[in-house]
């Protein structure tokens, strides 16, 4: 689904990304991880077009992303979170998803009842999805007004609403309790179960662990192993980029 | 009875001018062109009634027109970069279309009398109201007609996609783009009903001081434009309306003694509102608490009719 | 057109040298949206009100050329004023708020010296007015040598500061990350504070200067000075300083061209045409200062 090939990203004299090279498969949940300034977030910015790389090349479903702009890279099926919330605040929560809604096959519209009405069965739609993201009820609030749990399940809730190929969350899990990040587990699944492609860049081991098939690692903007949850937590160059020697690395596994 | 219509004039126009920057201003941007597009509405609706002898209808929204050309000319290549260079870019503007209707000299014979605007002279015989017959109330309602029709045009885009769309670009540019937002084709759009709005607001100005000059189009008078929508609020249409009357009717009517002062007054008003309340004078708590006013109200009306 | 080439070189020399002023004046506008990435419209109209100031004071003491001294300190103080009115209190998530704040201070400041003129011009000394230097066919007016030299010495100063000093070096740092710069212990609101207080004499030299050439002071000034410099700002990159100085030349001179060969009702016509076509293709100007991030 998306080929990153031979990435890299200068800002001046730092090599924030330098010769990154990982394969998403069709429907499986990617995990991309490493310590701080790995380069992990300059990579999701790099996929969503938010600048543009030094070198490499980004492909998605055969598509090169190159030279799409951020709203035409969503258009080719990659969606975003961010990692600090950014919600329309002032919109309400059933604003934030219609904003991004993009219809399915079934529920095609002309572009006057797009941008101008709620026809078909698209008002059923949009609600099922906040259904779904238990914010059903709170679908005329405004969203800065939500809790920080509601706010992170409607930022998800608003990037599934561009009916991507895949989704690239970013540190969905971060300042989340134990019982939150078992929710966005199942959610992440479910997201699977649709058919929907997931790339997880992720700091809490607890969810990275337990609901991606394959990992890779990053350090100083190159990868330094990949592998499933299991090769990636016995893999002693891991073990060192997170706690500087194997001695130290304690438990890793949560599992 | 003429000194009231003639301030329900004046803020008609002006609320035209306030609305005519609403829809960028929703977006984030903040536009001084619009007194340019106003410029060229009142010259081009005056230039078909007086020239070409156009019925005012037609000759108010050709100007119209011509205007919304010209705020998706501009947009263009002003909107694709930051949000700062707007700003130049539209003061630019209008002080081009300033300066060209400084030195457009177009005096053409009608009727036994030339007529046309005269550049530095101005734009003086637009009499078409006088000439056809059109009474003060009937000129005052003409006006409010299109404010009407604005302000409904405006509130329902609210209800719709596009009213979110916009404030999506407005709240947060990058997320709106990974929503999958065009930014340029939005803050495009936006511009371009603005400068129709503001060639409409022009051609119905020009008629009714029946003489333009380039004096009136400055960039005082593009500040007035945006000043209402963000000192009204922009949470709703209503916003502008209000801070228009206050502004036009209260302060210009109201503390005509103070003479100079009032102009003076208007900076520091600014200034004053951008500290103490710069989300405008009717933002989202205020809507709520109407609501909630007019809601207490029908039931307490429905109660004492069932107490009846 | 009877004009010829010599014509076109004299005027060429004539608005270069002018175009110092207005690259003063878009230095200005270029420090302040470096250090806060805001525009401070109330600048040029700040820096005539600091004229004004000058001439009022010194007139009371009866020194006039002391109006070149007095103008710039009266100009960094109104500087400070804007910032503590306009920009200090502002919510760094409503850009709308400082930018049109700053506006409303360009019109109190402007309404204020017409309503305190009665809206007449005000005589400001000249200096060397009758000097004139000839070169075989060209000739340079003494006043306007003057100026070119004030202005390159401020530029000098200027750039002595901000990357010489431990106040530039704070300025800099600010502009790029303000809460980094807080934590090392850099006073944020001080240093921006500093910042429109130097813009701020600057300015008021440049507004000084510029009147001194045209030989009187008057309220006209300040809008033809805010759009230039914001042009010269926008053409030199925003927030980069040699692409401000560049740019004021730049301007400056075609001004002067476009004033020859098309008179001075449609100069401003194509000096605004000027601008499109940069934004147009090259729009983040001469040097753009800052990499492509969001």
């Amino acid at each position: 689904m998306l080929r990153v090939e031979n990435l890299a990203k200068y800002f001046g004299g730092v090599k924030a990304v330098d010769g990154l090279e990982f394969e998403v498969k069709k429907g499986e949940v990617f995990g991309l991880i490493g310590p701080n300034g790995s380069g992990k977030s300059t990579t999701v910015n790099l996929i969503c077009g938010v600048f543009p790389q030094t070198k490499g090349s980004i492909t998605l479903d055969g598509v090169n992303l190159t030279k799409l702009r951020p709203d035409q890279r969503v258009s080719a099926g990659v969606a975003r979170t961010f990692q600090n919330i950014r919600l329309f605040g002032d919109l309400t929560v059933w604003q934030n998803l219609w904003v991004s809604w993009r219809d399915d096959e079934d529920t095609k519209g002309s572009v006057f009842s797009n941008w101008f009405s709620l026809s078909g069965n698209r008002r059923q739609k949009i609600q099922e999805v906040l259904d779904f993201s238990s914010l059903g009820h709170r679908a005329d609030d405004l969203a800065r007004n939500l809790s920080f749990g509601e706010q992170r399940r409607l930022e998800l809730a608003r990037a599934y609403a561009t009916k991507p190929k895949m989704i690239l969350l970013d540190e969905p899990a971060a300042g989340m309790n134990s019982e939150e990040v078992q929710d966005l587990r199942k959610r992440i699944l479910t997201l699977k179960e649709m058919g929907t492609t997931v790339l997880l860049v992720e700091h809490v081991m607890e969810l990275v662990m337990n609901v991606t098939d394959r990992i890779t690692v990053l350090n100083f903007g190159k990868e330094i192993a990949h592998g499933t949850p299991t090769e990636i937590q016995q893999n002693q160059k891991v073990q060192e980029a997170y706690f500087g020697s194997p001695e130290n690395a304690g438990q890793l596994d949560h599992a | 009875m003429t000194y009231f219509l003639g301030i329900l004039q004046t803020i008609g126009i002006h609320t035209l001018l306030g609305l005519s920057a609403y829809l960028l201003l929703l977006t984030g941007q903040l536009s001084l062109a619009q007194v340019g597009f106003f410029a060229i509405g009142a010259y081009l609706s005056g230039i078909f009634t007086v020239i070409f002898g156009f019925h005012i209808v037609p000759a108010l929204l050709f100007g119209a027109l011509v205007a919304a050309f010209f705020a998706c000319l501009v947009g263009f290549p002003a909107l694709r970069v930051k949000g700062l260079m707007l700003v130049v870019a539209t003061i630019a503007f209008s002080e081009m279309v300033r300066l060209f209707f400084f030195n457009l000299n177009w005096r053409v014979m009608v009727g036994g009398q030339e007529v046309g605007p005269d550049s530095t002279q101005g734009f003086r015989e637009i009499r078409y109201y006088a000439a056809n017959g059109w009474s003060e109330i009937e000129v005052v309602s003409f006006i409010w007609f299109f404010v009407i029709l604005v302000m409904a045009v405006f509130w329902w885009l609210d209800k719709v996609r596009v009213g979110s769309v916009l404030r999506a670009v407005g709240a947060d540019e990058l997320a709106a783009q990974s929503s999958g937002i065009n930014l340029t084709l939005v803050k495009v759009a936006a511009m371009t009903g603005g400068g129709l709005v503001a060639g409409l607001g022009g051609g119905l100005y020009a008629h009714s001081v029946t003489y333009v000059d380039h004096n009136t189009f400055t960039i005082l008078l593009a500040t007035f434009a945006v000043a209402y929508p963000i000192l009204g609020g922009t949470s709703t249409v209503f916003g502008t309306l209000i801070a228009v009357i206050l502004l036009q009717g209260v302060m210009i009517e109201g503390f005509r003694f103070m003479g100079d002062y009032r102009n003076i007054l208007f900076g520091v008003l600014i200034i004053a509102a951008m500290n103490f309340r710069p989300q405008g004078l009717v933002d989202s708590n205020v809507i709520i608490a109407m609501r909630r006013f007019l809601f207490w109200k029908s039931k307490k009306t429905k109660e004492a009719e069932s107490n009846a | 057109m009877n004009f010829d080439y010599i014509d076109l070189i004299q005027s060429l020399m004539d608005g270069i040298l002018f175009g110092s002023i207005y690259a003063i004046i878009g230095l200005g506008f270029t420090l302040i949206f470096g250090a806060m990435h805001k525009l401070n419209m109330t600048y040029a109209a700040a820096s005539i009100g600091g004229a004004y100031v000058g001439i009022a004071i010194v007139s009371l003491i009866g020194a006039p050329l002391l109006v070149f001294i007095v103008g710039p300190i009266a100009s960094g103080l109104i500087g400070l004023a804007v910032y503590y009115l306009c920009f200090r209190f502002m919510p760094t998530s409503n850009q709308l708020a400082p930018l049109m704040a700053s506006i409303g201070g360009l019109f109190f400041i402007d309404e204020l010296i017409i309503h305190e003129t009665n809206g007449s011009p005000i005589s400001f000394p000249g200096i060397f007015p009758d000097a004139f230097f000839e070169f075989g066919e060209f000739g340079v007016r003494g006043d306007l040598i003057f100026i070119a030299a004030v202005s390159f010495v401020l530029m000098g100063v200027l750039l002595f500061l901000v990357y010489k000093t431990k106040l530039g070096l704070a300025t800099r740092a600010v502009s790029q990350h303000p809460i980094a710069s807080q934590l090392c212990g850099i006073p944020t609101h001080k240093t921006n504070a500093t910042t429109f207080v130097i813009a701020g004499v600057l300015g008021g030299f440049a507004g000084c200067l510029a009147a001194s050439t045209v030989g009187v002071l008057s309220p006209l000034l300040t809008l033809p000075l805010t759009v230039k410099g914001l042009i010269v700002t926008v053409i030199g990159g925003l927030g980069s300083i040699p692409g401000a100085i560049i740019a004021g030349f730049l301007i400056g001179g075609l001004e002067n061209l476009f004033l020859l060969v098309r008179g001075v009702n449609e100069r401003d016509i194509y000096v605004f045409l000027v601008l499109f076509l940069f934004l147009f293709f090259r729009p983040n100007g001469i040097f753009s200062s800052t990499i492509d991030r969001d």
